[in-house]
């Protein structure tokens, strides 16, 4: 089959899946408008709490700093739990999204599966 | 502790101005998809209440995780959230019917036929209306029959016209991927549409 015939088919396809999505009833078109709705309504109730959780990493250092002028003050202790609490430091101050990660764990572990992949991860955002 | 409270606002506030622009740019986006994704859902789940669902999933993950991206990485990052719904369901249903052909009840995803399923048009329909809805029935029928990764580079590079990029971003792939999964399924679809008669809708 020649390219140019290709080209009308898909040229074809594409205007009936234009024309079945004209066509959806004013029933679907509401309910993906209060789909919509509810998914800008999403993002108001996360821009809300930002500037909450804004707060933590101030909290945070402020809880620092009490705990070395308290712990400061005391004998040094072992090497182990010095790290372990400069681990929790890290994790107290870090601003990573937690649930960004989670998804994209989620999509490289399946982007692992296909045996296709070679070196797509590269393009992704 | 006051004065970090006053400065979270403030940001907060200058954050919200700027977010206008984004609210309404990230509501035009999705104005503009959520008709085709929802009848590309419908193509691959086959179930009218799941695709709702799921296009509503892919728009509240996409406003929650990505308003902050430049709009032009959206329509990747959007099918590929929906892509993901998808063969969420798709993975459930298959275990669902493995669970169910274990205790030996019927898999009613093996038997459901397109065309049997589609309502008869009524008499009162336009017949352009009628026109459509058969030839957007023989191509679903035709694209259920594809393997996975050739319906959705068909689906996203045909339906949804996204570039060759996009579609490898979209399914998580390479962009010579895109183009062998792409090429394979119009030779395929032609040819099925061909042999039953179809081709008349599509020259």
């Amino acid at each position: 089959m020649s390219d140019e015939t290709n080209s009308g088919f898909e040229r074809g396809t594409k205007r009936v899946f234009d024309a079945s999505v004209a066509a959806l009833d004013a029933a679907t078109r509401s309910q993906l408008t209060q789909a919509r709705h509810r998914a800008l309504g999403a993002r108001e109730k996360v821009r809300d709490g930002a500037w909450r959780w804004s707060l933590v990493p101030a909290g945070a250092l402020a809880a620092a700093l009490a705990l070395w002028l308290t712990v400061g003050q005391q004998p040094a202790p072992p090497d182990a739990m010095q790290s372990a609490a400069l681990g929790d430091l890290e994790i107290l101050l870090g601003d990573e999204d937690l649930e960004m990660l989670d998804e994209e764990l989620e999509f490289y572990g399946w982007l692992e599966d296909q045996p296709e992949f070679a070196g797509a991860s590269d393009n992704v955002g | 502790m006051g004065l970090a409270l006053s400065i979270a606002r403030h940001e907060a506030s200058l954050d919200r101005e700027g977010a206008l622009d984004t609210g309404a740019q990230i509501e035009a986006f999705l104005r503009e998809v959520e008709a085709r994704a929802y009848r590309i859902a419908l193509v691959s789940v086959r179930d009218r209440g799941e695709a709702l669902d799921i296009v509503q999933d892919a728009m509240i993950r996409l406003v929650r995780r990505y308003a902050s991206r430049p709009s032009a990485e959206w329509p990747p990052l959007f099918y590929r959230i929906l892509q993901n719904r998808i063969r969420d369901i798709q993975r459930r249903r298959a275990v669902r019917s493995r669970v169910l052909s274990f205790f030996g009840g019927t898999a009613s995803e093996e038997e459901f036929d397109p065309i049997a399923e589609a309502p008869a048009p009524r008499a009162d329909e336009p017949l352009e209306r009628v026109t459509v809805g058969s030839a957007m029935q023989a191509i679903e029928k035709a694209l259920a029959t594809l393997p996975v990764r050739q319906r959705e580079a068909f689906m996203l590079r045909n339906f949804e016209g996204l570039d060759v990029a996009q579609t490898a971003v979209a399914m998580g792939c390479t962009e010579g991927s895109v183009k062998t999964h792409y090429s394979r399924a119009v030779h395929r679809l032609r040819e099925m549409l061909a042999e039953h008669g179809e081709e008349r809708w599509y020259e």
